[in-house]
């Protein structure tokens, strides 16, 4: 069964085609990357599925709602609450906030405490801020943050840093997660960490997961399906042998041979 | 209720116990011992007033990081609005509010709040689509057109103003709404609900793909903010009997902001401190009389210097700092001043004097500077005052002593 589609998405800024006339979907369960040249659309096919801009034409469908068609998006927040989350190419945390404190907030989307309990600090607010904080220890723990849980995150090294960032995207207990880049600026041991934690979350949570992903070793070695774009197209859809084999996905990252 | 429970309450109810033992000792000690005329009484009101205001608008601009400009014109609402309603129900000293005098100032506190409130949500929309600077400008042109419109509305008193009777004077109702308004803001911080306003300061786009609902909390925040000054300044209405533009100016609103940044933006503690200080910085310099143009113009060179030699020795390596060094040049060019002003008053053109009351503003100006140039993220900076930091900033102190002495 079909988690995510697209339907003959596309997004247009002004004469710009960025993403044009995609169409695919993905099953419950995969590890799915969706890969191409800089400047594909990748990025930007992302920010259509949160709901980050808005399709100007075609239609998203997730879990058999509509999520955006033509000119209508319902909206980041929506999105997430039914499932969708993200982490970001340039990595977006909150700096100043600590690495548990940023997951905290990820966990927050489904507080059913109100926020005059929260001024008078009533119990039933405090109960709720300590059950976040054990939920988010527990993500840290996840992806192996654990023992830094009180540093700003901003002071944490560039590979702790996308790894906080999966963990507060997980917090808002997503169907589908989508990882921008996850392993950018990795060394490769961190790298293969890297691809244990994916997959342990999708076999632990049973999570589905879309990447994108430049580093080929790293999609080919975790991803099941793999996506191809160029200019804002389809150029291929397979198993990883298969893409790697297609001649226009060669041409599009080697240029063709004349 | 289980023991849990039971101790938590108790720990409440010791806490609203110690604010408001807190107030009245604020007011015992304005009103006794004959040592604070009116005057000095009055600054005991203000203080709370001011502290009410810089940690309110906190909540805006520092926590949920909605750069505000127009914080007094909530101030001047709640005041109005408390000015019309006295008029209303005052008939010559028989009306509710000479009858039942607190409770009546705690229903305007109310009102004005409610009023500021409604206030402050039409302000908080444009927040929702601008940001940083932009925000700033708009709601600076919405604090001159509330003031602008007063100024002009007859009902209101014109630009000559309007008499609230009676004069309802507690002060420790201005320090318990000072201490209401901490509490708030730090419960607030203390749950997760803080944390998200934090998150929205932090990256917008990163909290709503996180399904933070930004909006609600941008406007939330305004609506909080506001009314805790609209409260304020239904409690200004009746402490002065007398409202008018020039008791709402221009340059208030700059105040404000100045004491939130100077305390550190989103540090509470912060706030509170720097409004206590930049509002009694000014107000107890008033009795400054002339000075000859020696001492201020020696002052002023040894400040520059004294500013850029500490400011080189900070950017030396931090952990090989001490704290003699920062302090020491201070002293010295306070004797340099003290030695060297004296000993040039009577050289020609430096015997002139200044009149103080001028002095007063360059010298406030001078401290924003100064506080600025070396401090620039605030004196709290993100921190807040607690236990735990006490101690670590006494841990970091005995260290670095501990290596000078080995």
């Amino acid at each position: 069964m079909s988690l995510l589609s697209l339907d003959k998405a596309t997004i247009q800024f002004g004469g710009l085609i960025a993403v044009n006339q995609v169409s695919f979907s993905l099953d419950k369960g995969d590890i799915f990357g969706l890969i191409g040249p800089n400047g594909a659309g990748k990025t930007t096919c992302f920010n259509l599925i949160t709901g980050i801009y808005e399709p100007t034409g075609g239609s998203v469908t997730f879990d058999g709602k509509v999520i955006a068609k033509a000119g209508k998006s319902a909206g980041p927040e929506s999105i997430a609450k039914m499932g969708i989350c993200r982490t970001f190419q340039n990595i977006r945390l909150y700096g100043s906030l600590s690495a548990i404190e940023n997951v905290m907030v990820g966990g927050f989307l489904r507080h059913r405490t109100g926020l005059f309990s929260a001024l008078f600090d009533l119990k039933r607010a405090a109960d709720e801020t300590v059950e976040l904080r054990e939920a988010g220890m527990k993500l840290l723990q996840a992806v192996g943050l654990d023992d830094v849980a009180d540093v700003r995150s901003r002071d944490l090294p560039y590979g702790s840093q996308r790894r906080l960032e999966i963990a507060r995207a997980m917090a808002t207990q997503p169907k589908l997660l989508l990882l921008d880049e996850p392993a950018a600026g990795m060394n490769p041991q961190e790298k293969m960490d890297l691809m244990e934690v994916v997959r342990s979350i999708r076999d632990q949570f049973g999570m589905t997961v879309l990447l994108i992903e430049h580093d080929m070793r790293f999609v080919m070695g975790l991803c099941e399906k793999i996506f191809v774009l160029d200019h804002g197209e389809e150029i291929a859809f397979g198993l990883p042998e298969e893409v790697r084999a297609n001649p226009k996905v060669i041409a599009a990252y080697l240029g063709e041979a004349h | 209720m289980d023991s849990v429970a039971l101790r938590r309450l108790g720990f409440r109810l010791l806490w609203i116990a110690l604010g408001v033992a807190f107030a009245f000792l604020v007011q015992w000690v304005a009103l006794s011992s004959g040592q604070f005329n009116s005057n000095g009484q009055r600054l005991f009101f203000l203080a709370g007033l001011y502290v009410t205001l810089a940690v309110s608008l906190n909540l805006i601009n520092g926590i949920t990081g909605q750069f505000s400009m127009g914080h007094a014109a909530f101030y001047q609402v709640g005041a109005y609005t408390t000015g019309v309603l006295a008029a209303k129900f005052y008939s010559d000293g028989a009306g509710l509010a000479s009858k039942y005098p607190l409770p009546w100032l705690i229903g305007m506190m109310f009102a004005g709040g409610l009023v500021a409130a409604l206030a402050g949500f039409i302000v908080g929309l444009p927040s929702l689509r601008l940001k940083g600077d932009y925000l700033a400008i708009v709601t600076l042109g919405f604090g001159e057109i509330i003031r602008i419109i007063v100024q002009n509305q007859k009902s209101l008193g014109g630009s000559y103003g309007m008499d609230v009777k009676p004069k309802i004077d507690f002060i420790w109702l201005s320090t318990l709404l000072a201490i209401a308004t901490i509490a708030i803001s730090r419960n607030l911080l203390k749950n997760v609900h803080g944390l998200a306003f934090l998150a929205v300061r932090e990256d917008e786009v990163a909290s709503s793909a996180m399904g933070v609902r930004v909006t609600r909390i941008k406007i939330a925040a305004f609506l909080l903010g506001s009314a805790l000054a609209g409260a304020a300044g239904a409690l200004l209405a009746h402490h002065e009997t007398f409202i008018s533009k020039d008791t709402f100016p221009m340059d208030l609103s700059f105040i404000i902001v100045t004491m939130v940044v100077l305390g550190g933006t989103g540090s509470i503690t912060g706030s509170t401190l720097a409004a206590i200080t930049l509002y009694l910085i000014p107000e107890r310099m008033r009795d400054l009389k002339d000075v000859p143009v020696s001492y201020a113009a020696l002052g002023v060179i040894m400040l520059i210097v004294t500013v850029a030699f500490v400011r080189r020795t900070m950017e030396k390596d931090f952990s090989k700092l001490r704290t003699v060094k920062l302090v020491a040049p201070w002293f010295v060019s306070i004797v340099v001043v003290a030695v060297g002003g004296a000993a040039l008053k009577n050289v020609g053109p430096l015997s002139k004097v200044i009149d103080g009351q001028q002095l007063r503003f360059v010298i406030f100006a001078l401290t924003l500077i100064t506080l600025m140039l070396l401090r620039p993220q605030g004196i709290f900076a993100h921190h807040e005052f607690s236990l735990q930091w006490l101690k670590k900033v006494l841990a970091r102190f005995t260290k670095r002593s501990g290596e000078v002495a080995s």
